[in-house]
């Protein structure tokens, strides 16, 4: 189903839905920075941003995610399960990061579900906005993540110039349309052409036709990547973290006790892979001591065939985030592109 | 849908000092209904919380066959386990679980059974033990060989003796390094094998210690004729959530915590890290 909205009358949208939850979108620092964050006012939404570096997973799982409530009470302890109940819209995600939540859902979905993620996930609206124009770092056209998606979003809004189209993807999505009915009206057939014409040519944008994840994906599954290979990448991964930190689809955690004086939050925080700690035994024994072990880990989860069995997609989303990030260059496509080719770009 | 972070609380019912670093807690629910609802397999570990530190995983060292109350057994090696020391009977801990995959004890009816336990690596072979020798008539020969590094180094002193006066029951101990007193054998554990006879077409045999350990006694098995599948270990990994979700444990595509920690040695060679 596909309504369409005049641009002018969008701010009364956001008004009515701020009335009924929490809204989270893309808003533009006093630095200039542009970052996904709670607003208060339909004025302060970006229209035209660069993709935050900071995915909006925060907002289903935050970096410290307060999950069990500890009191003590003399010798005895109260726990309690700590709700998020929070309804809340995320406006203008784009589409990477549309998917990207679709994915942490699925994970959390999987047996035993983890009540205290789904509870947020299913609590948020998310209304994504398609990408007429692909960002520079972006390869989503690989990971069947974009430029615009056909699922993973309630509402996908295109810019057709004076007014979006507004794709409605689940009832969650129908709701959000229906708090404001009246702004709405039905698209009309060269409406729907002309949201198919702007994804043709933004699929365009993209130079390459060719998605090299597969014949990474043969390697790794089946353990051909030379371990010289991965120890070269590993001599140039400087094991900051910053892929598994800013990456959409990660979601590897620790749990904490954070508190003091007999009241504690158990809190889920976020950790990364690259970390040698990361698999340090109590006894001091690790069996990822080296960092080709802990990169050669990273790029299992995330491209094997074992995991694609399981999760349904690769564990990326195409965003570009670990390429800007990436210190040491061995961010998602330099490792898909040194596995395929068999040797590190030097 | 449940809260799969949320512990129950249980007191511990009695403390006991096992080597100077390593002690049992003797855990009760505070619910005495969750404790009659708790059913378990030998091998299954807890998630046990120390309320303001956080919880760590931990083998079950009990018998299901003796579910008065849940037994473990931990070295104190760090922040969460010293602060577990420091507590003491009556004291309040969280438990979640039970988790993993456990021995299969019914696939081990009928067979000769052989334990090959390293320092702080027989507390979850302990519960599968009592399993057994609490269903004796089930099973075949049962051969216990353990070893630690000094006699001080050994846990369950006592039901070590116990086990070395059963007549049903073939028990060697040995130590690393010996001390005053010690009149008992000094070597690492595999050197045990000789001491015992075995028929390994018809043995399971149940490995689990430090790593170094249960590499050298799985070679030694194999040398022995036990096939992959009859050699059963349980493994060691960093764990946090237990239930599939943190990532800590995988190995491959598996998770330590979920598809294990019990695995035989054909799927130990399977896993590719």
């Amino acid at each position: 189903m596909a309504f369409t909205i005049e641009k002018k009358a969008v701010t009364r949208w956001l008004e009515k839905l701020l009335e009924s939850g929490e809204m989270v979108a893309p808003v533009r620092t006093s630095c200039g920075d542009v970052v996904f964050s709670t607003i208060r006012s339909a004025e302060q939404v970006v229209w035209d941003f660069p993709n935050p570096l900071h995915p909006p997973k925060e907002f289903v799982l935050p970096q410290t995610d307060p999950i069990v409530k500890i009191r003590r009470n003399g010798q005895h302890h109260e726990v309690e399960a700590i709700h998020d109940g929070t309804r809340r819209f995320l406006f203008n995600a784009r589409s990477c990061d549309a998917k990207g939540i679709a994915f942490l859902t699925r994970m959390h979905e999987m047996e035993p579900a983890d009540a205290s993620y789904l509870r947020r996930s299913g609590n948020l609206t998310v209304i994504s906005l398609a990408c007429a124009t692909p960002c520079p770092l972006g390869f989503c056209i690989c990971t069947d993540s974009g430029p615009f998606l056909s699922d993973s979003y309630d509402a996908q809004l295109t810019d057709l110039g004076e007014s979006y189209l507004v794709e409605v993807g689940s009832a969650k999505g129908e709701v959000a349309v229906s708090e404001a009915q009246s702004l709405f009206r039905k698209a009309t057939e060269d409406e729907v052409s002309q949201r198919n014409r702007l994804e043709v040519a933004a699929r365009n944008h993209f130079g390459e036709e060719t998605c090299h994840f597969a014949s990474a994906m043969r390697r790794i599954s089946t353990g051909r990547v030379p371990d010289a290979l991965w120890e070269k990448m590993g001599d140039w991964c400087l094991e900051c973290g910053g892929c598994n930190l800013v990456c959409p689809t990660c979601y590897c955690f620790s749990v904490k006790d954070l508190g003091r004086d007999g009241t504690w939050i158990r809190c889920r925080l976020r950790d990364s892979c690259q970390y040698a700690a990361f698999t340090l035994e109590a006894s001091g024994h690790n069996p990822r001591a080296q960092r080709k072990d802990r990169m050669k880990r990273r790029f299992f989860h995330k491209v094997s065939a074992q995991y694609y069995t399981r999760d349904g997609t690769v564990g990326c989303v195409g965003c570009g985030r670990c390429i800007k990030v990436c210190l040491g260059t061995t961010h998602m496509p330099a490792v898909v592109a040194a596995i395929r080719k068999g040797k590190w770009h030097e | 849908m449940n809260d799969v972070f949320l512990p129950d609380i249980a007191w511990l019912a009695d403390v006991c000092d096992e080597t100077p670093d390593t002690r049992t807690f003797r855990l009760r629910f505070r619910d005495s209904k969750k404790g009659e609802d708790f059913h378990f397999h030998p091998g299954q570990f807890l998630e046990l919380s120390v309320f303001g530190y956080g919880e760590a995983p931990f083998c079950i060292a009990s018998s299901p066959t003796r579910p008065e109350a849940l037994e473990t057994t931990v070295r104190r090696t760090g922040q969460l386990t010293d602060a577990l020391h420091k507590l003491g009977e009556g004291d309040e801990v969280g438990a979640r679980g039970p988790f993993g995959n456990g021995f299969n004890v019914e696939a081990a009816h009928g067979k000769d059974l052989l334990f090959v336990a390293g320092g702080i690596g027989l507390p979850p072979l302990r519960s599968l033990i009592w399993n057994v020798l609490d269903e004796r008539s089930r099973f075949g020969n049962v051969t216990i060989l353990y070893g630690a590094r000094t006699p001080t180094d050994l846990v369950y002193k006592q039901e070590l003796n116990e086990w070395g006066k059963r007549s049903d029951v073939e028990t060697h101990v040995t130590v690393d390094a010996s001390q005053p007193g010690w009149t008992g054998a000094v070597g690492v554990v595999p050197s045990l094998f000789k001491k015992a006879i075995f028929r390994p077409e018809s043995t399971l045999a149940y490995v689990c210690g430090p790593p170094i350990m249960i590499r050298i006694a799985i070679q030694d098995l194999l040398a022995l004729g036990f096939k992959e599948e009859a050699i059963i270990s349980t493994l060691e990994r960093m764990m946090q959530c237990g239930i599939g979700k943190c990532n800590h444990c995988a190995i491959g595509h598996r998770y330590v915590c979920r598809d294990g920690p019990v695995f035989n040695y054909g799927q130990i060679r399977e896993l590719v890290e």
